[in-house]
């Protein structure tokens, strides 16, 4: 058993994802094919040995739910140990708003006496809507070795909204110097908001953060204490996806397409698992064309589709065009349709012939359970 | 705690006829229809009936069968009470332990594991069948018919019916005789190896089985004409539908064609009656830009950028740039490497097709002709050529261009 401890942020709105996060958490929202965003948190911290997972949420959680079960896709469901979900208000005596939690401090103050009985000496936290195949291993054994107070695994750059990237700058031995929250042009290195700290350290700052009315890391920690702590940051050069408005969320996924991101995401040392829905396979009619594309198991492939990502369950019918689209779970494009540039969320259906076409910079979203 | 039927699954057959697929694993283990092993049929039509307590009887390559099996998760026959059990031959008291001499035998020497359940009916099966049934209806008919034993039959044309065990029925399809293989058949309702018997009945003839010396404890051979010399009821169940022996490497070839077309009958995307299977964790498979696949299937963790036509790919298959693979079966991690063709052949796990090497060929009526088989972790060298019908058991040397 590794002396470390996971901590999963599930608990954040995510209003720009639009119609994929109005039905669900943004951690629920499915990526790359079979996957939700939550898999690669999970799969991440088991990977790296970690037995016990505290998973934070609020609100619509129900999807969730459903998905990550007792943990046992992850090998999370122990007697002792495992996977916990941590609802607000499952502990007595704390005192935090009822609307949602305002950042990380507030929630962890939420779930005080859950990090209080934590056995391990370290805990990592981490966001569940980051898609990303990530070391922890290599990390811990960083924070371990450096001496530091707080490990930030940090990318060298991204495309995701400067606004709502924190940003360090680095001196020696990767000390961060200079912490930049949300700035307006990209400066310097990117957090991508995981961190690794020892739990006593995290308590203490749990409640200074809650006497100080300070509720977000970034405000109550990086900005309010910085100075004060030997905060280092671990370089990640792997591909990370921080999925937080639909323009990012279909050109991340789109980049999957490329075999080096691939096999950035999915290092088979480091497998990302997800619940077992027991599909069949995939089967390609005789009219079929399948190019570039990802395609999941128990989809039915009869017409033609390029340069896409298809969930478990969809089905192309003879003469329909797929192209540059994502589609989820149990979609289905009747004959002779054509979809370009068109996200369509679970179960929905295009009708015969019908046209859809968004841009790469504005895709199309189609709800949950439509009918076009 | 009593259990009103209790499944047994014969799965320690050597699975010869499948040669070099066995010759790692036990033919229950070997992988079907893309996502699937054989065994994968069973069990899940086991759990879809209700029936939640199993005993997998294994005996020859028993080690990934074992772990395939592992608690039955899969399934949902991970149970506290009941679920599935691996029954392997061991030692008794006296050291009178042998392995299983025959399918009897099996059921004989696990009567103890049955009487655990105190069950009223017992359903014997084998690991080598493809089909979807509810044998709920079975057991229905078995009570209503008070049978001793109800055998599961179903019309075969009659000049495939030597081929098979045939039962003799009257106007209620009550059995009179049974002839294993007959060259002259007298009716078209073949044996498929799936038998409810009441077990206070059934144990009877196990224990009196057993004593005869003579007997090869077969209940093909043995237990069903004893009970029919004894004159017990004897009914047949009529089942409709598909249901394929894969015991073969040409059934087996057949039946996983038969998954390309929608209208062979057999539906796997059918929700009501799911076929469960232990699943890899793999990303979605993907299709280059150079890929074209057409009327076949493909599963999680492959990489497509040749040609596929009427195949079968399992998980994690590499299909290269300029391959073509054609009415072929390609098992979990093989590889078929670079302008390499493959027609009419099954190429087992972890197998590797080097680059410009050809397997099997068109197929045709020549008496030679075959499909051709690369065993297990072998690879076939660069440029290499495997005939039509070859059975590859072990590496094939590159051709120098």
């Amino acid at each position: 058993m590794k002396d470390l401890h996971g901590i999963i942020f599930a608990y954040r709105e995510s209003p720009n994802l639009r119609e994929l996060a109005q039905v669900r958490n943004a951690c629920s929202v499915p990526f790359g094919g079979r996957y939700r965003l939550i898999d690669f948190a999970l799969s991440n911290l088991v990977n790296a040995g970690v037995d016990d997972v505290g998973l934070i949420v609020h609100s619509s959680y129900q999807s969730l739910l459903d998905h990550v079960g007792s943990g046992k896709d992850w090998d999370l469901s122990r007697k002792h140990g495992g996977l916990r979900i941590l609802p607000p208000f499952g502990y007595s005596g704390t005192n935090v708003s009822s609307e949602h939690y305002r950042g990380r401090m507030e929630a962890l103050a939420g779930v005080r006496s859950y990090l209080q009985k934590i056995r391990q000496d370290y805990v990592f936290l981490c966001s569940g809507d980051l898609a990303a195949n990530l070391p922890i291993s290599e990390a811990f054994e960083q924070h371990l070795s450096s001496g530091a107070d707080i490990t930030a695994i940090c990318v060298p750059s991204t495309t995701s909204d400067p606004q709502r990237t924190t940003y360090f700058t680095l001196g020696e031995n990767n000390k961060v110097t200079d912490i930049t929250v949300g700035p307006n042009v990209p400066s310097g290195i990117v957090s991508l908001e995981c961190y690794i700290l020892s739990k006593s350290l995290l308590l203490s700052l749990v409640d200074r953060c809650a006497t100080h009315n300070a509720h977000s890391f970034n405000q109550g920690v990086l900005l309010g204490m910085g100075d004060q702590l030997d905060i280092r940051a671990f370089m990640f050069d792997g591909y990370a996806a921080h999925l937080m408005a639909i323009g990012g969320y279909f050109i991340r996924s789109m980049e999957l397409l490329d075999p080096r991101v691939r096999a950035s995401l999915f290092n088979p040392e480091r497998p990302i698992k997800t619940k077992d829905m027991s599909n069949p396979s995939t089967i390609y009619g005789t009219e079929a064309h399948s190019v570039n594309s990802m395609i999941s198991d128990g989809c039915v492939i009869e017409g033609t589709v390029i340069n896409s990502i298809l969930s478990r369950e969809v089905r192309v019918e003879k003469g329909a065009v797929v192209e540059n689209c994502i589609l989820l779970q149990g979609t289905t494009v009747q004959a002779g349709a054509t979809l370009r540039y068109t996200i369509t969320d679970k179960n929905v259906r295009v009708c015969q012939g019908r046209m859809l076409m968004g841009h790469g910079t504005y895709p199309m979203v189609i709800a949950k359970n439509q009918i076009v | 705690m009593k259990k009103e039927c209790v499944a047994m699954l014969l799965a320690g057959g050597q699975g010869s006829r499948l040669k070099a697929l066995t010759s790692k694993v036990a033919k229950p283990a070997v992988p079907f229809g893309g996502k699937y092993r054989i065994i994968d049929f069973p069990l899940s039509n086991c759990i879809n009936s209700g029936i939640d307590t199993v005993g997998v009887l294994t005996q020859y390559k028993p080690l990934e069968l074992n772990a395939y099996i592992g608690n039955g998760q899969p399934w949902d026959l991970d149970r506290s009470d009941g679920g599935v059990h691996v029954l392997p031959p061991y030692v008794q008291e006296d050291e009178k332990g042998t392995w299983y001499k025959g399918t009897a035998n099996a059921i004989y020497q696990n009567i103890g594991f049955l009487e655990q359940y105190d069950p009223e009916y017992v359903l014997i099966l084998s690991g080598d069948h493809i089909y979807k049934m509810d044998y709920s209806q079975m057991l229905d008919h078995h009570k209503a018919t008070k049978a001793a034993c109800t055998i599961s039959v179903m019309e075969v044309p009659m000049e495939d019916a030597s081929r098979f065990g045939i039962m003799n029925v009257d106007e209620n399809d009550k059995i009179f005789e049974f002839e294993e293989k007959p060259k002259h058949p007298k009716s078209n309702l073949a044996s498929m190896g799936i038998y409810i018997f009441t077990w206070s009945k059934l144990r009877e003839y196990l224990i009196a089985d057993e004593a005869d010396e003579k007997s090869s404890n077969d209940f093909g051979k043995n237990i069903i004409p004893a009970m029919l010399g004894a004159g017990e009821i004897m009914t047949a169940y009529r089942f409709k539908g598909y249901w394929r022996d894969v015991g073969t490497i040409d059934s087996l070839w057949d039946a996983n064609m038969d998954m390309l077309s929608a209208d062979s009958d057999f539906d796997v995307y059918d929700s009501t009656w799911p076929i469960y299977a232990r699943t890899s964790v793999k990303p979605p498979h993907f299709t280059g830009a150079t890929a074209s696949i057409s009327h076949s299937i493909a599963t999680s963790g492959s990489e497509v950028y040749g040609t596929v036509e009427h195949s079968v790919l399992f998980h994690s298959v590499t299909v290269e740039e300029g391959a073509v693979v054609r009415y072929s079966i390609i098992m979990p991690g093989a590889k078929v490497e670079k302008g390499a063709i493959v027609e009419y052949a099954i190429v087992a796990e972890n197998a590797v097709i080097g680059a410009g090497a050809h397997v099997g060929g068109e197929k045709s009526d020549a008496p030679e002709w075959g499909i051709a088989v690369v065993a297990q972790n072998l690879k076939v060298g660069e440029g290499a050529v495997v005939a039509p019908n070859a059975m590859v058991t072990r590496n094939v040397k590159g051709v120098k261009a």
